[in-house]
């Protein structure tokens, strides 16, 4: 019977192939949106993800997410150097400029400032050029992506970043942050060089835990510091992504596009669906007057409903794939992030937009009277 | 086959109509009965009835011992996929499923597997001159196979009852006599155990009278008491059975 009802899906191709349309659309909408979403929360962590060695990030009680800061006391630095427990404290700056470039135009960078000594905080990956030659007075290290954006630069080339002369020496891989401008790596010193920060110039503190030590001990002394806070990774992350979400309502807007989505889905699925069944009742009243029972029949219509949705369901997230890996690529703009939890949520969005349409054409089905056979 | 005092209506208060009223009837295997009479006098609705397609609202119906009445309805479904064969006036082959496998549905239904089902369903459409065409959608054939190929399905289960619903209406008049002559044959064929096949046959189509062994009229929801003539002739009949 399970072949029967697959022919009776496979043999009517408009209808299969406007379902699986329909389903496929749907739940590409869905995950793709969701990932573009999850993309854009985990890029607002970019500049974190960038920065592995540290314990606790220290910064400012009022900061509300990673790019944007109030900047601490160089005493603050002292007094942290001084909690018991800690094994190193080094400034890290993260701010922005204005790049003129070669061609003069102009362009906003972001600037990462590391320590000169330690190089704590230093880009995950070098592809060009030495990382010491960052201790070179004005050099700058470019991020790889931001080629493009900032005219195609060469190791050697001069740019001005707020009317200050700098030096590409070298390139590098780094996340991206939410906003995306060109990321360039130089040491502390030149970065409070290419933007004056005035009387307190650390927008944050990267504090190294000594062994053996507890972080969560280290974290409440620095936090009895007053108007200073320290950051566990973890939490700075759940900061950041809560700023983003809550702030800047795209949280709502991508809600809407998921939303959309589902109701295409169930719109478009159910209706066709329910078509494709109301088209078929007649082969459905054979097969009942034939003496095929209730839940054979049901079994036959779930079995066409998950066999389109599966396939729709296939299509729609392997088209998501597709510009997930896309958007790996380097120097693309698209943020887009696809976990396995995203895929079980678009199998629960297929698995609602099948069962509108299942659930008017099991309807259907069972009230049908087999005596129409005869008409 | 006995039916007793059989009712059945559609609708309610001022909009209903009554389709049989009060039907009397005994049927026996290796018997091929006419159902005749005007549009509308409940002919459809009598042999939905006797095949447990539908539920009569007041009598008795039983089916080789059994009552329809005390059956629920998926064991009627069950009893009907055993012992109830269809032909429809308008074929109701399914369009996706090639001959064979249309003819193998009823013992798909059944749970026979697919390669006995298969086998058996193409014995069944050689058996009605068809073994060339096992393979033939239905849009690939004419009116008339597909018509042969809607009695191997409704054979192929070797049902205890056989109903055809105007079988011949839609076929001209020599397909209609191919057709008749096969669904003549079922009525004459018993079963590994011996058992007849009941064939009741609705018709408009005074051509094929011939074949019945009784023909039975009806009017308005009632069965028409027969002359004195045709009584005869029907005992005449069965005699040279």
């Amino acid at each position: 019977m399970w072949r029967i009802a697959l022919a009776m899906l496979l043999g009517d191709k408009p209808k299969y192939l406007a379902l699986v349309c329909g389903l496929a659309f749907a739940v590409l909408l869905i995950s793709q949106q969701m990932a573009i979403f999850m993309g854009l929360l985990i890029r607002s962590t970019g500049p974190l993800q960038n920065v592995s060695q540290p314990d606790l990030w220290v910064a400012d009680e009022a900061m509300r997410w990673i790019s944007e800061t109030r900047n601490l006391a160089e005493t603050d630095l002292q007094r942290i150097k001084s909690v018991p427990g800690v094994a190193w404290a080094e400034p890290f700056f993260t701010g922005r400029a204005n790049a003129d470039l070669p061609n003069g135009s102009q362009r906003f960078v972001n600037i990462i400032g590391i320590d000169r000594t330690t190089m704590v905080g230093q880009p995950p990956l070098v592809t060009e050029g030495r990382l010491e030659d960052l201790r070179i007075e004005g050099a700058i290290m470019v991020e790889e992506s931001a080629r493009a954006k900032l005219d195609g630069v060469k190791i050697g080339d001069v740019l001005k970043l707020n009317d200050q002369r700098a030096v590409v020496i070298g390139f590098c891989r780094a996340k991206a942050g939410f906003d995306s401008p060109a990321v360039v790596y130089t040491t502390f010193k030149n970065a409070i060089k290419f933007q004056p920060l005035g009387r307190n110039k650390l927008p944050y503190v990267l504090v190294k835990v000594r062994e053996g030590v507890s972080v969560a001990e280290v974290q409440r002394t620095i936090n009895a510091i007053p108007e200073i806070k320290a950051f566990t990774w973890d939490e700075m992350n759940a900061i950041t992504i809560k700023f983003i979400l809550v702030e800047t309502g795209i949280g709502i807007n991508f809600g809407i596009t998921v939303l959309l989505g589902l109701i295409v889905g169930l719109a478009v699925s159910g209706a066709i669906f329910y078509q494709f069944t109301m088209e078929n009742s007649r082969s459905y009243a054979v097969l009942k007057a034939m003496g095929t029972k209730r839940w054979t029949l049901v079994g036959m219509v779930l079995l066409q409903a998950t066999w389109v949705g599966l396939v729709g369901f296939g299509i729609g997230v392997g088209l998501t794939s597709l510009f997930t890996l896309q958007s790996r690529r380097p120097g693309v703009e698209l943020a887009a992030l696809f976990p396995w939890q995203l895929l079980v949520g678009s199998f629960v969005g297929m698995i609602l937009c099948m069962s509108a349409g299942s659930i008017l054409s099991l309807q259907r089905v069972l009230r049908l009277e087999p005596g129409v056979v005869f008409k | 086959m006995r039916l007793r005092g059989v009712t059945k209506s559609f609708g309610k208060g001022s909009l209903e109509v009554k389709a049989l009223r009060g039907i009397d009837l005994d049927l026996s295997a290796g018997q091929l009965v006419m159902l005749v009479g005007p549009s509308g006098c409940g002919k459809t609705t009598l042999v939905s009835v006797i095949s447990g397609v539908l539920n009569a609202d007041v009598g008795e119906v039983s089916l080789f011992g059994i009552d329809w009445r005390s059956l629920r309805e998926d064991a009627k479904t069950g009893r009907r996929a055993d012992m109830v064969g269809f032909v429809f006036q308008q074929f109701n082959l399914l369009a996706p499923l090639s001959a064979w496998q249309n003819v193998a549905v009823p013992l798909m239904i059944r749970g026979v597997n697919q390669r006995e089902a298969k086998a058996r369903a193409c014995d069944e459409l050689a058996a009605m001159g068809l073994g060339d065409r096992v393979n033939s959608m239905p849009a690939q054939l004419s009116g008339g196979m597909q018509q042969r190929v809607a009695i191997a399905r409704a054979l192929v289960g070797s049902p205890r009852l056989l109903v055809c619903d105007e079988p011949t209406a839609a076929l001209d008049a020599k397909t209609g006599q191919i057709v008749m002559d096969l669904i003549q044959r079922a009525s004459r064929k018993v079963d590994d155990k011996g058992r007849g096949c009941c064939v009741i046959v609705v018709t408009h189509d005074n051509r094929v009278f011939q074949y019945a062994d009784r023909i039975e009229e009806m009017e308005d929801g009632e069965l028409k008491v027969k002359p004195a003539e045709f009584i005869l002739k029907e005992a005449t009949h069965a005699a040279r059975q």
